[in-house]
């Protein structure tokens, strides 16, 4: 067995704060700042390993440990360095939220902390056994922190809903895992490449069977149609400050791992799954828009814009192996809007809120010019116009498409697009153009230096993004799994 | 000629104004506006070295600044100007300072405003000046942005309503345009895709490929002209936006379609260009006098000159796609004189809603006796605009209307009806709002123009009759960059360019 210490890494840290977190809480109970010293050493920690392994492992240099069981890889490594500085931001949004629980706040830490390293492993796992169980690492952990304010009916439902509908994807995964393994002998990763490069099946319907299956079991939890139905209710009922989180690493790891096991073990097979993912893809993107023009709750509208952000990320995988780049662009950078945009919904609702009316966000910029400003910016990125980042995923993601020969599903996605700058706007338009409605809450918002930290930062990186993306889109060609 | 990327200063100058406009602190918000306009009017000096220092006769791109940005893309930060953009630019530098200046009474969020105007004015410079097709499109895209902030925060009473049909009109023009130019850049490249506008030329497209993408481009740029029947945006949006935004959607905005047309559609993309030419200039045809007789039933005079609008952008259109010498340049010349004339007169409208907060025909009489300066001046442009020889109006209808007539003769005469119906609705307004008795009691009380709004002016009404009387410095620099346009449809196309002046002989 190759044992590779680099490898294991950023979780064997991650593991270690969360140890160090819950003792020092049993035993000492030192409170927040102790809380957030032990997550920052952690993700801290992690961020660096995981940068470590992006000098030393990507490009040719990458290979597979422990058995074949956990890849190191410029695609791993890039994983981490976005995922673990992705938590810490969704941990300082939801700060606030941590604190009102008192001393469960730990716990809630703690969750964060073990779903990061779920999602990170998820994104490095080389065996499709080893991604089940890192699915369910942070699968687990993500239905306790949808439901964490226990008093609130609406959270246990959204939690419950979540967990049912997540067992459900789970299920039916293990089930397609079960079935390649059945028609290749196999479930390494690259074991499956390998097999169908060298193996001609005479009748691959077990083969694609599996593959659909797993492809249902990623649908459900990247939210794509028609397996989005969970994200409004859960997105609306977990506790705003939370949310954030939520969205944004499920959507980076579902996709790291997804774009792994189809660029990997079923590259050859691209013709096959290439047309049903175009088709998901377009029908994530025209649902999710069209559902979107109809929400009067703001987390609801970004739930179904974020199934339409699904859509155009699988707009980019039809390329297979040539739209990996694409792919990890796009969410990386949709995942940092979607942080700030929930983190100032949570601001200005309150963290243990679920529910955010569009009505509250009237008149904002008199308010807060900070959130105001930071939300349009998040909106206009999501909705694609030139100078932020979104703009630069978007022309990515197009482009691999069209070159793929996808270029009817570029026409869908441009053209939803642009139906979608509506529902962005309308937030801009009550945040800019209309004055607070009089029964509602006046005065300006305190913003919590957490949250102050994660809006400018998300706007830094958003512009920096979309006026200079070239360095990062040169080293993300070192990005690929290998 | 020096190395300094002079360009690139005229993009980076309104932005680092707007920076500096940002921070200055709320309470000394009166400094805005000036540090706005010094801003702009430095633009304007850097415009004034570009116009120095281009060599005139070239007909290729000038100045030229290329740098590789991302080769597996494709793209690159490149710049150029060419006669046409050089005038296009020049008008855009020139109406920024004078329609912020006429920016006094926006007292809400001033530093928004100012800010908005300045990086408006980078984004349409950038597009003039672009050579590279994606990084046009992000400034194409990117000027959406503040002008849908002018149109909704600091517009008129219903403003939220036509800043989002405005946004999303244009947005949905554009999102085809977008595949449109992916796809180019992917067929159009030689080993590898490349988005750069000069490389593009030497691409070998199918007829069918072209006529594919002039309709994706095509129709982007017809909503900005806007064409009939995609201009139902153009009346909200400027009657709605405030006065200084009008005069920039007017005087430059429209003519970005217009630019887009001659740069993109007629350059890249020649076989379709010829084999539309009778629709596009249908289309036209149907602006000029649907535009001219919608005009004339409107009770407000913004409403008008809005609807003005669309009649003269028909005539820009009608030259552009007689794919004739006279055509093109009158088309190009006549993008300018818009610029300056309704420009003029959207500045006019706001000087009298200013003072007496309407702006319906119906509620003015007899104005020339109380505020005979402005009536003077209204006359002037309205003369302008019309097109009475001796002002710039002439010069760019009559090419128009010569170039048309060479290739597509019916429609040039159909089009010559414009010429009557803007004088029909501009002198019948003047008659109901300037002559005959003071009919209202609030009217008496009128100041006429006061000395700064007789600056702002002014240098709009000289550009005028400068350009009436001699518009040779102006098409000098044009002919020779329209020369090429139309060298290359002839080279790959069966189309030959009937010369002006020499009627070829039937078989």
């Amino acid at each position: 067995m190759n044992l590779d210490f680099l490898a294991v890494a950023p979780t064997v840290v991650l593991t270690a704060a969360v140890v160090a977190l819950l003792l020092v809480e049993v035993q000492w109970s030192l409170g927040h700042r102790w809380w957030a010293l032990c997550a920052v050493a952690g993700l801290g920690g992690a961020t660096i390993a995981a940068g470590v392994q992006w000098a030393l492992r990507r490009g040719d240099a990458g290979g597979t440990f422990f058995g074949d069981m956990i890849a190191v890889d410029g695609f791993s490594a890039f994983a981490g360095v976005v995922l673990f500085p992705l938590a810490g931001l969704g941990l300082m949004a939801a700060w606030p939220l941590a604190r009102s629980q008192g001393r469960r706040g730990a716990e809630f830490v703690t969750l964060v902390l073990v779903a990061s390293t779920g999602a990170h492993l998820m994104a490095a796992s080389a065996n499709l056994v080893m991604l089940f169980i890192s699915l369910e690492i942070f699968s687990i952990s993500l239905y306790v922190l949808a439901g964490f304010t226990r008093r609130r009916v609406g959270a246990d439902e959204a939690a419950l809903k979540y967990f049912l509908m997540g067992a459900l994807a789970s299920a039916l995964f293990v089930y397609g895992v079960a079935l390649v393994f059945a028609a290749t002998g196999t479930t390494s990763i690259h074991g499956i490449g390998r097999y169908l490069e060298t193996t001609l099946i005479l009748r691959p319907s077990i083969l694609l069977i599996g593959i659909g299956l797993v492809l249902v079991g990623f649908g459900f939890k990247v939210s794509a149609v028609p397996f989005h139905a969970w994200a409004p209710d859960v997105y609306q009922g977990a506790p705003g400050g939370i949310t954030g989180f939520l969205a944004s690493t499920a959507k980076v790891a579902g996709f790291a791992a997804l774009a792994r096991v189809l660029t990997t073990a079923f590259e050859v097979r691209v013709d096959d799954w290439a047309m049903p993912v175009a088709v998901v893809g377009a029908a994530s993107v025209v649902i999710g828009t069209l559902l979107a023009l109809a929400q009067p709750d703001i987390k609801r509208m970004l739930a179904y814009s974020s199934v339409s952000h699904a859509g155009f990320i699988l707009t980019a995988l039809v390329a297979g192996g040539g739209g990996v780049e694409a792919m990890w662009f796009y969410v990386a950078t949709y995942a940092v809007t979607v942080v700030a945009a929930f983190g100032i919904v949570a601001v200005v609702t309150g963290p243990e809120q679920g529910r955010a009316s569009l009505t509250e966000f009237a008149g904002l910029v008199d308010r807060s010019p900070l959130l105001a400003g930071g939300l349009a910016l998040a909106l206009l990125s999501m909705g694609g116009i030139p100078l932020t980042a979104g703009f630069v995923g978007k022309v990515g993601v197009f482009r691999a498409a069209i070159d793929a020969g996808f270029l009817w599903l570029v026409v869908i996605g441009v053209v939803a697009a642009v139906a979608a700058l509506f529902f962005y706007l309308r937030v801009i338009v009550l945040m800019y153009m209309q004055p607070a409605a009089d029964d509602g809450p006046a005065g300006p918002i305190a913003v919590p230096a957490g949250a102050r930290f994660v809006v400018v930062a998300s706007a830094v990186v958003t512009v920096l993004l979309g006026v200079v993306p070239w360095p990062l889109l040169n080293w993300l060609r070192d990005a690929l799994p290998i | 000629m020096t190395d300094f990327p002079i360009l690139t200063s005229l993009i980076v100058l309104p932005v680092l104004t707007a920076l500096a406009v940002m921070l200055i602190p709320r309470r000394r918000s009166e400094l805005v506006l000036p540090v706005a306009v010094s801003g702009s009017l430095a633009t304007l000096g850097a415009v004034g070295w570009v116009l120095v220092g281009f060599e005139v006769g070239e007909g290729g791109f000038q100045f030229v600044e290329r740098v590789a940005w991302y080769a597996p893309w494709g793209v690159g930060w490149h710049l150029g100007v060419d006669g046409i953009s050089l005038v296009l630019v020049a008008l855009t530098a020139l109406l920024f300072p004078v329609s912020l200046a006429a920016s006094g009474s926006i007292t809400h969020r001033v530093r928004g405003y100012a800010a908005s105007m300045l990086l408006l004015e980078a984004a349409i410079i950038g597009v003039f000046l672009s050579l590279d097709l994606l990084v046009f499109f992000v400034f194409w895209e990117a000027m959406l942005v503040p002008m849908y902030f002018i149109i909704g925060v600091w517009g008129g009473e219903r403003r939220v309503h036509a800043a989002i049909k405005f946004f999303l009109y244009t947005a949905l023009g554009s999102a085809l345009m977008f595949a449109g130019l992916i796809a180019l850049a992917l067929v159009g490249g030689e080993g590898g895709p490349t988005f750069d506008f000069v490389e593009l030329l030497g691409a070998d497209l199918t007829r069918t490929a072209q006529t594919w993408l002039f309709l994706a481009f095509g129709v982007s740029f017809a909503v900005k002209i806007p064409v009939f029947p995609l201009h139902t945006w153009l009346p909200d949006a400027h009657v709605e936006a405030p006065t200084a935004g009008s005069v920039i959607l007017a005087g430059v905005l429209l003519k970005l379609g217009a630019y887009g047309l001659v740069r993109f559609n007629l350059t890249l993309f020649p076989e379709a260009a010829v084999s539309l030419m009778a629709p596009m200039a249908a289309l036209a045809v149907i602006g000029i006098v649907y535009g001219g007789i919608v005009a004339i039933v409107q009770s407000d005079v913004k409403r008008l000159v809005a609807y003005s609008s669309v009649s003269h952008l028909g005539f820009v259109l009608l030259g552009i796609v007689a794919l004739t010498g006279p055509g093109l340049q009158g088309g190009v010349l006549q993008m300018v004189n818009h610029g300056l004339t309704t420009g003029a007169l959207f500045l006019l409208v706001g000087m009298i809603y200013e003072r007496r907060h309407t702006r319906e025909i119906a509620d003015f009489g007899g104005l020339a006796s109380v505020m005979p300066i402005y009536a003077a001046a209204f006359l002037f442009t309205a003369f302008a605009s019309i097109g009475l020889p001796g002002l710039n109006g002439f010069v760019g209808e009559l090419f128009v209307l010569v170039g048309a007539f060479l290739t597509l003769p019916a429609y040039a005469v159909i089009g010559a009806s414009g010429v009557v119906l803007a004088a029909v609705y501009l002198l019948w307004a003047y008659q109901r709002m300037f002559t005959g008795e003071l009919r209202v009691e609030e009217d008496r009380r009128l100041g006429d123009l006061r000395i700064g709004e007789r600056l702002i002016l002014a240098p709009l009404l000289v550009l005028m009759l400068v350009l009436g009387l001699y518009p040779k410095p102006v098409l000098d620099r044009i002919e020779p960059s329209v020369g090429v346009v139309l060298e290359r449809i002839e080279r790959v196309t069966d189309h030959r360019v009937p010369e002006f002046g020499r009627v070829e002989a039937g078989p």
